[in-house]
C-alpha cells in the first residue's frame, strides 16, 4: 500500500512540476515541496490558471472548494487525494512526456 | 493657469523606438506600412498594417508577461522610455499626486479574440483566467501605475481615434490648474487581431492595397485615397509644471499650451465640419492665441474619403484665406492609424517638427483632389516651415474632437 501511494505521489509531483515549469517558467530547482507558490510568483490568478492546467493534465474536474493551497507540496497532496478519490488510474497520461511503462 | 512642459518622450512605434529615429523616418518618408502576416490574413481584402518590432522577453519576466496583453506591454515600455528621457525622480509626496492619463480605443483585443476563439471556435470552456485582466481598457494605465508607484489619478479615456489626444489634453488641464505636478500621458493600441481587422474592413474604412507598392497604400488627401491602414504601438509624454521642469534643469521638448475638446453630437461615424472647426477654435481659445499665430498643423488625415474632405473644410472655416498658407502634415501615410495611440504619436511628431522647425511631409499624395486643396506638404519635408506654434488634430467615431496646441521652446 505504501509503495503504491508513494509511486502515485511521485508521479503527481512530477506532472505538476512539469506544468509549473512549462506555464510559469519557474525554476524547477526552487520547487521544493515546502516552497510557497505565491513567493515564486504564482499568485491567486496564477493558481486559477494552474488549476485549469491540472484539470486538463489529469482529466480531473475539481469542485470550487474553498481550499487554501500555499506550498507546492500542498498542491501535490491535494491533487493526489483528488485522484485517489476518483480512481486515479483512469486519468489520461500526458502527451508531452513519456512515463515508465513498467509501473 | 500654470504653464506645462513636455520633458519626456517614449515611443513604441512602427517608425521606430526613439524620437530621433521616428522623426527621421517621418521626415524622409519611410513607410512603416507593409503586408501583414497573421493567421487568417488571406481572409482580408487587403492584409496591410504598420507593425512594431517588439521582443517581449527583453522587457518582461515570463510571469509578468503572461498578465499583459500586447497593448499593455507597449504602454509600459513606452512609459519607461518617456520617464527615462525625462530623467525625473519623484518624491514620495509627488507620487501621491502624480497622474497617468491614457487613451485607448479597442482594449486588449488580441486577448479577447484569443478567448473567443477558444470559446466559440474550439467550443471549449478553457478560456484563460487572465482574459479579463488582459482585455480591460484600463489595464495599461494600471500597470504603469503599479510599476512606478504613482498613486494619483489613473485614468483611461476611450474616445476611439481621439483617445490619446483627449488623454494628453485632460492631463494638461490637471497640470495647468495645479491638481497634479507630474503626469504621464499618451496612448497605446494593439488592434491587429483578425477579428478587429475584419470588423474595420467590413465598415469600409480600410485602404485597398497599392499593388505596385503596398507601403504606399495609405494616401491622405490624395484623390485616389481608399482608406486608412491599421497600426499598433504606443506613445507617451511626461508632462510637468513649467516651474518644476525649470527648477530641476530638465531638457524641455516643448510646451503644451492649449486643448480644444468638442463633440459632434450628430452622427456616430460621419465627421462634422462644425464639430472639428469648433475644436480647433476651442484649442486656440484655451491657448490664448489668435488663428494667425498657428504656423503648422498635424492633421488627423486618415486617408478616408470622409475625413480628409471634412478636415480640409474645418481648417478653411477657422483660418479663412490664410488656410492655404499653413503647412498641413498627415503622417498616418507612414505610421498608419494607431487608433487610440494615434493622437499621442502625432503630438510627439508635432513636438519634433517644431524642435527641428521642419514641416513633415504628407506622403503618397499622388493625385490632387479639388475638395482637398490646401498645402499638405506633399511628399517632401519642408525645412524651416513648422515655425513656433502647431496644432495636432484628432477626430473620432463617436464625434469626440480633440485638438492640442503646442509651442517650441524659445
Amino acid at each position: 500500500m505504501t509503495s503504491v501511494t508513494s509511486v502515485t505521489l511521485e508521479d503527481t509531483e512530477k506532472r505538476i512540476r512539469y506544468l509549473l515549469v512549462k506555464d510559469f517558467k519557474l525554476d524547477s530547482g526552487k520547487l521544493t515541496l515546502d516552497a510557497r507558490l505565491d513567493e515564486l510568483g504564482v499568485d491567486s490568478i496564477g493558481m486559477a490558471e494552474l488549476i485549469f492546467s491540472i484539470e486538463d493534465e489529469f482529466g480531473l474536474k475539481l469542485a470550487d472548494a474553498a481550499v487554501q493551497l500555499s506550498t507546492f507540496g500542498e498542491v501535490v497532496q491535494f491533487i493526489d487525494e483528488a485522484l485517489a478519490n476518483r480512481h486515479a488510474t483512469t486519468a489520461p497520461f500526458p502527451k508531452a512526456y513519456a512515463l515508465p511503462t513498467a509501473t | 493657469m500654470r504653464r506645462v512642459a513636455v520633458t519626456g518622450i517614449g515611443l513604441v512605434s512602427p517608425l521606430g523606438h526613439d524620437a530621433a529615429a521616428v522623426f527621421e523616418a517621418a521626415r524622409d518618408g519611410r513607410s512603416g506600412i507593409h503586408r501583414l502576416q497573421i493567421a487568417g490574413a488571406h481572409r482580408l481584402a487587403a492584409p496591410l498594417a504598420a507593425t512594431v518590432q517588439f521582443d517581449v522577453t527583453q522587457h518582461f519576466e515570463p510571469l509578468q508577461a503572461r498578465l499583459l496583453d500586447r497593448f499593455s506591454q507597449f504602454a509600459v515600455v513606452a512609459a519607461r522610455r518617456a520617464l527615462a528621457d525625462a530623467g525625473c525622480d519623484l518624491s514620495e509626496a509627488e507620487r501621491e499626486r502624480a497622474g497617468i492619463f491614457l487613451g485607448n480605443g479597442m482594449g486588449g483585443t488580441l486577448s479577447m479574440d484569443e478567448g473567443y476563439q477558444t470559446l466559440y471556435g474550439e467550443n471549449s470552456d478553457r478560456i484563460k483566467p487572465t482574459m479579463i485582466l488582459k482585455g480591460m481598457h484600463n489595464a495599461p494605465a494600471a500597470w504603469i501605475g503599479i510599476e512606478n508607484g504613482w498613486r494619483g489619478p489613473n485614468l483611461t479615456y476611450s474616445t476611439a481615434c481621439s483617445s490619446s489626444s483627449v488623454a494628453i489634453g485632460e492631463a494638461w488641464l490637471r497640470l495647468a490648474c495645479g491638481a497634479t505636478d507630474v503626469a504621464i500621458a499618451g496612448g497605446c493600441e494593439a488592434p491587429l487581431s483578425l477579428g478587429s481587422l475584419k470588423a474595420w474592413e467590413v465598415l469600409r474604412t480600410l485602404a485597398s492595397e497599392d499593388t505596385a507598392d503596398p507601403t504606399r497604400s495609405c494616401k491622405p488627401f490624395s484623390r485616389n485615397r481608399s482608406g486608412m491602414v491599421l497600426a499598433e504601438g504606443a506613445a507617451f509624454v511626461v508632462l510637468e509644471s513649467w516651474e518644476r521642469a525649470l527648477a530641476r534643469g530638465a531638457a524641455i521638448h516643448g510646451e503644451l499650451i492649449g486643448y480644444g475638446l468638442t463633440t459632434d453630437a450628430s452622427h456616430i461615424a460621419r465627421p462634422s465640419v462644425d464639430g472639428q472647426a469648433a475644436a480647433i477654435t476651442a484649442a486656440l481659445a484655451s491657448a490664448g492665441i489668435a488663428a494667425d499665430e498657428v504656423d503648422a498643423i498635424n492633421a488627423h488625415g486618415t486617408g478616408t474619403q470622409a475625413n480628409d474632405v471634412a478636415e480640409t473644410a474645418a481648417i478653411k472655416r477657422v483660418f479663412g484665406a490664410r488656410a492655404s498658407q499653413i503647412p498641413i502634415s498627415a503622417t498616418k501615410a507612414l505610421h498608419g492609424h494607431l487608433l487610440g495611440a494615434a493622437g499621442a504619436l502625432e503630438f510627439v511628431l508635432s513636438l519634433l517638427a517644431l524642435k527641428h522647425n521642419t514641416a513633415l511631409p504628407t506622403m503618397h499624395l499622388d493625385v490632387a483632389d479639388p475638395e482637398c486643396d490646401l498645402d499638405y506638404v506633399a511628399d517632401v519635408a519642408r525645412a524651416g516651415a513648422a515655425g513656433r506654434t502647431m496644432l495636432s488634430n484628432s477626430f473620432a467615431f463617436g464625434g469626440t474632437n480633440a485638438v492640442l496646441a503646442l509651442r517650441a521652446v524659445d
